[in-house]
Order: structure tokens, then C-alpha cells, then sequence
């Protein structure tokens, strides 16, 4: 018998939580997400998604619980160099020109080589518009320019919050080939969204609601486990048990 | 530290600056223009003529000979207007309070050689007006007594100041204290806004998603508006130094640009106390840009932070002249650090050898570097 090696995780949460005063936004999640994949992170707006990405990147400090990302405890400001962020919002300067706000941010990451820029330009379809002020850029432009400033570095561990809001279906498209050539490249990559239907896109699923992880699994094990077609069936019907499981042990 | 991403972080700034032309107009046209207005304001003052009438009360001869004595003296005086036709008290009270005379000289019924005690009578209303009538006519007083009394002569005053002239103009002493208080206000409203902005933009989620620290991010902002304070301490300094001379230029009059204040000390050490100024200024902006929701949160501060120290920092008033409750709350403040520096520099011509000067200095020095870390402290307490 051939035993296959578990790769380490690029992603690792254990026990997981973060308090807002009264409110419990992430409220005991354990992950673990082995390396080259895409995970969607699936959830209502307010379930947790954004804070939970935080967390993981060591931008804001868990109540309790440990995160490692690429084998190493965050919060790690070194460790920072070897991830990408795209925010929800755009995060860019208006005032420079996409050039500068791509050798801007590459610069923080240590990432001065001009070629490779320029490479990441022409992969966001951006390299005409070097010169643009961000501020004249359309808002599907804006997002590419923040991807492109997210994963200048060459990241291995991409986190995109939201990507795709706001992004016609056409570049959607080409966004979605963009993220599996990145995780075919060996990167890993999760992405969140409360658009169901960017879900069967990813390898892999993780339905959010109120700080907790409902399910995980690929979108057909998903849909299996449910018994529907239907991923948006399927989150709700795993809402719903997760619902009557926690009031049987409040009662108890 | 890395100096490849303070450096980016400094290019930045520069480089938003540039495409900013307006931020950067009201940080190099606006403090000259102030100052040439005050300049203009404080040189050209109206020389208001002060008119004033002699009231004997008393019934001796010794009253009279003074009164024609100060009145003969009075006539000879520039500035000063002697109305005869009022004799009586009430008369030259009334006309106190119908603002036809500035001030009234009044001998009082006891007036005696022996007793030689001279009354004068202002309105009340505008005390540093008023006062300024009263050295012309103090002088006049002394003189006329001091003829009129037989082997009681006074002696004379003479005005003397240690540094500057007796002639220095109010401008001269407040230039000076005028570029320091500028540079502040623009460096604090200039950060205060840029970092709201990052805040509110997303761009400082993003910039903490980098390996860069917030010392990096501090000293990168500081370097940023410290190059543009540089600018604006040059261009400013040299607009109240220098005073250039234009010709007439066919129907353009010839005028002088700059004010061409005199001063006595290194342009490059009262350069020095207005950089440590502005870098704390800088942190300052960043600090209270965590209490300001949008660009107008960070206006209303101006009152709070600015204003106060405008008032108490010795902009007008000597810190030892201040309430004894206030005078510890000014020693707080940066801004006296600065202006105190900057007068014994520009007026009294210190140097880095006067320990007053290195105090100054430090103390300035010590104020940036709490409100450093204060800033470094408050840019990752963030709550998405």
C-alpha cells in the first residue's frame, strides 16, 4: 500500500474567534486548506467573510485560536511578502497613475522588477493605460488595477475579498481564469462571495453564517450531501440544520 | 527598517502632491499672501491723530504756568492735536464720550507744585488704542512739570531695548513666529486629510496587508510633508527676509517684493526648530486622523488644536503674563517651543550655543517623538 502524503497546509485555523464587544463575528472555526487550490468562501453579507479573511492575514488580532498560513503563525509581518489581499474596496490611489499605484505597492513587497510588472499589466489587460490616473479609470478597470496590485509579488497565498462585485460578466470570466492559472501554478487561493453562482468556479467550498463553517467540501459533494441540484438549496438546507442543531443543544 | 519602502512610501506623497495643484497652492500662496497682508497692515497703519484738551481744575498759580507750559509743549508734538476752546471738566468728559477728543489732561482741584499729580482721562473702550496715545503725551507732561518746577527737574526718558532697535515695528517681532505657526497649521491639515483618506479609502487596509511597518509608514509620511515644509520654510522665509526692489515698468508703479525683515540669527537654525515642528505636526495629523470620519472632522480640529495654541503659545501674549492656571497648559504646547526659539534665533541672533535655543530644540524634539509612536499606535487599531 502506497501511503500519499498529506501536504502541508497553505491555510491552517484552529479554533478560530473574534469579538466585536457583544458580538461574536467569527465564532470557532477550524480550517485547513491544502496548497494549488481555490476555495470559495461562501456566505450572506455580515457572516463573517471579511473578518475572517482579516484574521487569517493577522490584520486584526483573534479573541482566541491560532492561524498559520504557509506553516507560520500570523500575525508575521515577513510572512506578509509571501501573501496577496485584494480588498473589497478598490484600495488604490486616485491621484497616481496605474503605474505608479502597481510600483507602489510592489515596492512594499520588495518587488522592483520592471519586466514582471510589466507582465502583470498585460495579464490585467492594463498595460495601455499605464499613464492613467487611477481616478479616470472605469470601475472595471479600477478592480483589475487592484488585482494586479494584490498579486504583483508573485504571491503563494491569494486572498480576494469580493473580487468579481461589481465586474461585467465578460471580465468575470477572464478573472476566473486569471485565479486557475495561479492555483495551477501552485498557488492557493480563497476567494469570497455571496454570488452562488461563482461557487461551482472553485475547487473547493466553505459555507459561511454567522461565524461558523456550515459545510465544506467540493461544490458536488456539497450538492450530494444536500440531496439537491441547487448550491443556493444547499447552503439554506445546511443553514437550517445547523439552526435545529443549536437550538436541540440550547434546549438540552 | 527598510529603506527601499520608506522611500516608496516618501515618493508617494510627493508624487500625489504634484497632482494635487490646489493642496499645493494653499501650502506655498497662502501663507505669503498672510503675511504680506499683515505686513501691509502693520507697516502702513493710519498714524491716527490723537486729539486731546488741557482741564484745570486747581486755582493756583502753579497750575496755570504748567497748563500754558504743556499746552505750548503739546502744539509742538506730531501726532497730537490740542483742542484750547475746552476748559471744564464736564465739557471735556462729554466730548470723551461723543469721540471728539481722544484723551483729556486734567490738574485736579489740589494741584500744587508740592502735589504734582496729573490726571489722564481716556474713553476706556479700547485700552490698546488709547494707550497708544499716551507715551506723546507722558512725554509732554514730564517736560512742562519739570519746567515749570524750580530746581525740581526730572530727568528725561530715553527708550532703549537690548536686541533689536527702539524702532522695530510689530512686524519685524512677528514675522518670525508667523512662518512657525503656519508651517504647523498646513502640515496638520495637509496629513490630517492625506491619512483620513487612506483610512477612509481603503488604501491603509491595503498598505497594512504589505510587510511594511508603521514606523516605515510614519517616517515615509514624515519625510513626504517634511520635503514640502522645506519648500514652504524656504519660499516663506525668504519672502519676509528679502525685500526685492521692481522698477516702474510703464503705468506699473515700482513696488518691492518681500518684507524685508530685519533679523539678527541663522536662517538655518530657525529653519531647524520649524522642520522638528512639522514633524510633529506630521504624527499629530496622523494621530487625530483615527478620530475624524471625513475631511471635515479634521477642520473641526483646527479650533481644538490650533487655535488654542495661537492664543496661549506667546503668538500675543508672554507665557508669564498668562494666568498661573494656563501657564503650565502653554509649556505644553509645541508651538511656544517654536516661537520661543524662533525670537531668540531671529530677534536676539542665538545660536545652537545658547542653551535656551537647544532647549527649545529638545523639548520640540521630545514632543514629535511622543506623538510618533502616539500616531504608530493608533494605525493598526483598525475595525474594518
Amino acid at each position: 500500500m502506497v501511503t500519499i502524503p498529506t501536504p502541508a497546509p497553505a491555510v491552517e485555523a484552529i479554533a478560530l474567534r473574534k469579538d466585536f464587544g457583544e458580538i461574536r463575528a467569527v465564532d470557532g472555526i477550524d480550517m485547513n486548506l491544502p496548497p494549488g487550490r481555490i476555495y470559495g468562501l461562501l456566505g450572506p453579507n455580515g457572516s463573517g467573510k471579511t473578518t475572517l479573511i482579516r484574521l487569517l492575514m493577522g490584520l486584526a488580532p483573534a479573541t482566541s485560536g491560532t492561524v498559520r498560513v504557509l506553516g507560520v503563525e500570523m500575525p508575521s509581518r515577513s510572512n506578509l511578502s509571501r501573501i496577496g489581499y485584494m480588498t473589497q474596496s478598490d484600495g488604490i490611489y486616485p491621484e497616481l497613475s496605474v503605474w505608479e499605484n502597481l510600483t507602489f505597492f510592489a515596492a512594499l513587497y520588495g518587488q522592483t522588477n520592471k519586466t514582471e510588472l510589466h507582465r502583470s499589466l498585460e495579464l490585467v489587460e492594463l498595460d495601455r493605460r499605464a499613464g492613467t490616473p487611477a481616478m479616470q479609470l472605469s470601475g472595471g478597470m479600477r478592480r483589475r488595477l487592484s488585482m494586479a496590485c494584490a498579486l504583483a509579488h508573485n504571491p503563494e497565498v491569494i486572498f480576494l475579498d469580493e473580487p468579481t462585485v461589481g465586474v461585467d460578466p465578460a471580465l468575470r470570466v477572464q478573472f476566473w481564469d486569471h485565479f486557475h492559472r495561479l492555483a495551477a501554478g501552485g498557488a492557493t487561493l480563497l476567494v469570497s462571495s455571496h454570488v452562488m453562482d461563482e461557487a461551482d468556479r472553485c475547487d473547493e467550498l466553505l459555507f459561511i453564517r454567522d461565524g461558523h463553517v456550515l459545510a465544506q467540501g467540493t461544490p458536488g459533494e456539497l450538492r450530494t450531501r444536500a440531496g439537491t441540484d441547487n448550491l443556493e438549496t444547499a447552503f439554506l438546507s445546511f443553514a437550517v440544520g445547523s439552526a435545529a442543531a443549536e437550538s436541540k443543544e440550547t434546549a438540552r | 527598517m527598510n529603506p527601499l519602502r520608506v522611500a516608496a512610501v516618501f515618493r508617494r506623497i510627493v508624487t500625489q502632491f504634484r497632482r494635487d495643484p490646489r493642496s499645493l497652492a494653499l501650502l506655498f500662496v497662502a501663507p505669503i499672501a498672510i503675511i504680506a497682508l499683515l505686513g501691509w497692515v502693520l507697516t502702513s497703519q493710519q498714524t491716527m491723530t490723537a486729539r486731546l484738551a488741557v482741564v484745570n481744575e486747581s486755582a493756583g498759580p502753579a497750575g496755570q504756568t504748567v497748563v500754558a507750559r504743556l499746552q505750548s509743549v503739546l502744539e509742538g508734538q506730531t501726532g497730537v492735536a490740542l483742542d484750547r476752546s475746552v476748559v471744564d471738566d464736564s465739557t471735556a468728559r462729554q466730548m470723551l464720550k461723543d469721540k471728539k477728543l481722544d484723551l483729556v489732561v486734567v490738574l485736579p482741584p489740589d494741584f500744587s507744585l508740592q502735589n504734582r499729580k496729573i490726571e489722564l482721562l481716556t474713553l476706556g473702550l479700547n485700552p490698546t488704542a488709547e494707550a497708544s496715545i499716551l507715551p506723546s503725551v507722558q512725554k509732554a507732561l514730564i517736560t512742562a512739570v519739570a519746567d515749570s518746577a524750580v530746581g525740581a527737574a526730572l530727568p528725561t526718558i530715553e527708550r532703549a531695548t537690548i536686541y533689536g532697535s527702539p524702532d522695530a515695528t510689530t512686524l519685524d517681532t512677528l514675522a518670525p513666529v508667523v512662518v512657525g505657526f503656519f508651517v504647523y497649521f498646513f502640515v496638520f491639515v495637509l496629513t490630517g486629510i492625506s491619512f483620513l483618506r487612506e483610512r477612509v479609502g481603503g488604501t491603509l487596509e491595503r498598505l497594512l496587508a504589505t510587510p511594511v511597518s508603521r514606523a516605515e509608514i510614519v517616517l515615509g509620511y514624515s519625510l513626504g510633508f517634511g520635503f514640502f515644509a522645506t519648500l514652504q520654510v524656504t519660499l516663506v522665509l525668504a519672502f519676509v527676509l528679502a525685500r526685492l526692489q521692481i522698477p516702474a515698468l510703464g503705468p506699473v508703479p515700482a513696488f518691492a517684493i518681500g518684507l524685508g525683515v530685519r533679523t539678527a540669527g541663522n536662517p538655518l537654525i530657525a529653519y531647524l526648530l520649524v522642520l522638528v515642528l512639522a514633524l510633529g505636526a506630521v504624527s499629530l495629523g496622523i494621530f487625530l486622523s483615527t478620530f475624524a470620519r471625513s475631511e471635515l472632522q479634521i477642520l473641526e480640529f483646527i479650533p481644538l488644536v490650533i487655535v488654542p495654541q495661537g492664543v496661549l503659545g506667546g503668538f500675543f501674549w508672554p507665557i508669564d503674563q498668562l494666568p498661573g492656571l494656563l501657564q503650565p497648559v502653554a509649556r505644553l504646547l509645541p508651538v511656544t517651543y517654536a516661537i520661543d526659539g524662533l525670537r531668540q534665533v531671529m530677534i536676539a541672533g542665538a545660536d545652537l550655543a545658547s542653551g535656551q535655543v537647544l532647549l527649545d530644540l529638545g523639548v520640540l524634539a521630545g514632543i514629535a517623538a511622543v506623538f510618533v509612536v502616539l500616531a504608530a499606535s493608533t494605525i493598526r487599531r483598525e475595525v474594518a
